[in-house]
């Protein structure tokens, strides 16, 4: 805040308005995904396909694109999300474990399997396990979940590591206080920052997998009311009715651009407030943070 | 650590790798609960025909066995046959590298002169205007999934417009007879490498150019752009390196889909038809063969990167 003051009125008026524009681009997909089923209403009867009826037209098959549209956010956003807590929870408590343990060999048993799937590309994974495993959005969660999970628990036991081998932790053993305690209450504590600011940026790793997956007919049904369902089918009448494939394709593109732009501020914000506590332990926190996003970015995920 | 010694680690490490994704895949293909011939019986579950297809894949076989048996014939470059069509999958994996290859190769040897270009663009200008609007461009653009932009692309510029060809349909498979089909999908390839290169460049220019060893040569009066070619680009390069190899995940995924919208015929498209058909030695054949690629491509980089900066640990 004081960094935005100091700048002047102008400088804080664009990044508010830089903010809002953010804002704006993300909220709009993220209605539409969750209001839009309440909104869509029965199903109607199935037209001729691609014709200009209605507000969108029709699809490959004769339904109502704006229909499709309403119902179709659903299944993306809900997939990521689910994807996401997944990973987080199995993997905190992995990379937590990880680096609380004075076990050496627990450390490399934990950790080792996961660096095996970092080498492998993360579409071709998907690709891999949905050939053999059950169609069904379940199995797309428990994917797209598993591919995350390996930067979880690596950014986890990062930024863990520090607190958990630190004089603090040292003098928390001297006075016998309980596991649940040291591991829990001052470890967990500390990581919360980093891993709620590195959750937006798993977020949108997790909506691109689905996304594409989708898209190329990887766990879904082949008429399923998914927008990257609908881009992909009806794609053949783009010629004749492009809204059938624009408009999901554009909410795509606002859902992405819109969670990156406020993870960037959330991250950003997040380095102000660490660095803005002068406290001791809260500095080293902050460098710790910064370090494993600067990891992270080069990660490239 | 001297540089053989730093190699011989990341080869084993390499190595290790290699080993790993090859028996990660053969257990996530074969292995599975709910048997392969089952899977690819599919929609006909007739008894008969479930015997044939285990028979055929030695399926009753133990699967230690048929692991070795697999590792064997991999090492001898034989990739097995497609349950298909019948053909080696080697011979799949031919006739559709080139197109893939081209898209890959064209769009990196684009990518690295325009990132170069976008981050040092940016970094010159740092918290001016044009810094601030490639950094708001860049970060939005970073994880749009590519078939979205592709599909936007092409119902603007191939559809509404008519500038470019809106798919590869007619080529076949010879992209550089019509050099204008290349032209969206290179772009969609590009869109996200380049953001994250250019960002990293920018960051690592900024950080050079706030550095001691900078402000010296600055005050011995070099020129702007020796001081920025010649002395702040070459340390911010030792990440860049690195990332550029990351991207070829990346670039990897892009191609693959890239190549549906396009109706490439490569091996994206050979990949995706392959697990439509159930296919598991395709699958199988050609998922090893991009892990293998991955791995190498990485090893490489970092080599190149320890050689810049030699402090750079093993990355693992």
């Amino acid at each position: 805040m004081s960094a935005a003051d100091g700048a002047g009125g102008r400088g804080a008026r664009r990044s508010r308005s830089r903010a809002v524009a953010a804002t704006a681009l993300l909220a709009v997909p993220l209605l539409v995904a969750l209001a839009g089923p309440m909104l869509a209403g029965e199903p109607a009867g199935r037209g001729r396909p691609f014709t200009v009826d209605g507000p969108l037209g029709t699809d490959f098959v004769g339904r109502d694109v704006l229909g499709q549209v309403l119902l179709g956010g659903r299944s993306v956003v809900g997939v990521a999300v689910a994807a996401t807590a997944l990973a987080y929870l199995v993997g905190v408590p992995v990379g937590l474990w990880a680096a609380t343990t004075r076990r050496r060999w627990l450390d490399e048993l934990l950790m080792r399997p996961l660096d095996l799937l970092l080498a492998v590309p993360a579409l071709l994974l998907l690709i891999l396990l949905s050939a053999t495993a059950p169609r069904g959005p379940v199995t797309l969660v428990a994917i797209v979940a598993l591919i995350g999970l390996p930067e979880v628990a690596r950014i986890s036991r990062a930024a863990a590591l520090p607190l958990a081998h630190g004089p603090a932790m040292e003098a928390m053993r001297l006075y016998r206080e309980s596991w649940w305690h040291r591991a829990v209450n001052h470890v967990g504590r500390g990581v919360r920052r980093v891993l709620l600011a590195d959750a937006g940026v798993r977020f949108i790793g997790a909506l691109y997998l689905v996304a594409t997956a989708s898209f190329l007919g990887i766990g879904v049904a082949p008429d399923a009311a998914d927008w990257a369902v609908m881009v992909d089918r009806n794609r053949s009448g783009l010629a004749l009715q492009p809204w059938a494939v624009v408009a999901p394709a554009a909410l795509v593109v606002a859902l992405a651009v819109g969670v990156n732009l406020v993870a960037d501020r959330l991250l950003a914000g997040t380095a102000d407030t660490e660095t803005a506590d002068t406290g001791a332990a809260d500095t080293g926190a902050a460098d710790t943070g910064a370090k494993v996003f600067g990891a992270h970015g080069e990660e490239g995920r | 650590m001297s540089l053989p010694r730093y190699a011989g680690h990341r080869l084993l490490l390499g190595l290790a790798q290699v080993v790993g994704v090859a028996t990660v895949v053969f257990v996530l293909t074969e292995a599975l609960p709910g048997d392969a011939a089952v899977v690819i019986a599919g929609d006909q579950p007739d008894p008969d025909r479930i015997a044939a297809i285990r028979s055929r894949l030695e399926l009753d076989r133990p699967v230690g066995d048929r692991y070795l048996d697999w590792v064997a014939d991999l090492l001898r470059g034989d990739l097995g046959v497609s349950l298909v069509s019948g053909r080696p999958v080697a011979d799949v994996v031919v006739g559709n590298a080139g197109p893939t290859v081209l898209l890959a190769g064209a769009t990196l040897l684009l990518l690295v002169p325009l990132a170069l270009g976008v981050g040092m663009l940016a970094a010159r200008r740092e918290g001016g205007r044009l810094d601030r609007g490639l950094s708001a461009v860049v970060v939005g653009l970073y994880a749009v999934p590519e078939f979205a932009l592709a599909i936007l692309l092409v119902a603007l510029f191939g559809a509404h417009l008519g500038w470019f060809p809106p798919t590869a349909v007619g080529t076949g498979g010879n992209l550089l007879a019509q050099p204008a089909v290349l032209v969206l999908p290179l772009v969609v390839l590009l869109a996200r490498p380049v953001c994250s290169l250019s960002r990293l460049i920018r960051a690592g220019l900024i950080e050079a150019a706030g550095s001691a060893y900078v402000a010296h040569a600055r005050r011995l009066g070099l020129p702007g752009p020796r001081l920025w070619l010649g002395h702040a680009l070459p340390n911010a390069l030792a990440p860049v390196v690195q990332q550029l190899a990351r991207t070829t995940d990346w670039l990897l995924g892009g191609v693959i889909v890239v190549e549906a919208v396009f109706v490439v015929p490569g091996l994206g498209t050979a990949l995706v038809d392959a697990v439509t058909a159930r296919d598991v030695p395709t699958i199988q054949g050609l998922c090893v063969l991009i892990a293998v690629v991955t791995v190498v491509v990485n090893l490489a980089a970092d080599l190149v990167a320890f050689r810049l900066a030699p402090r750079t640990q093993v990355a693992r």
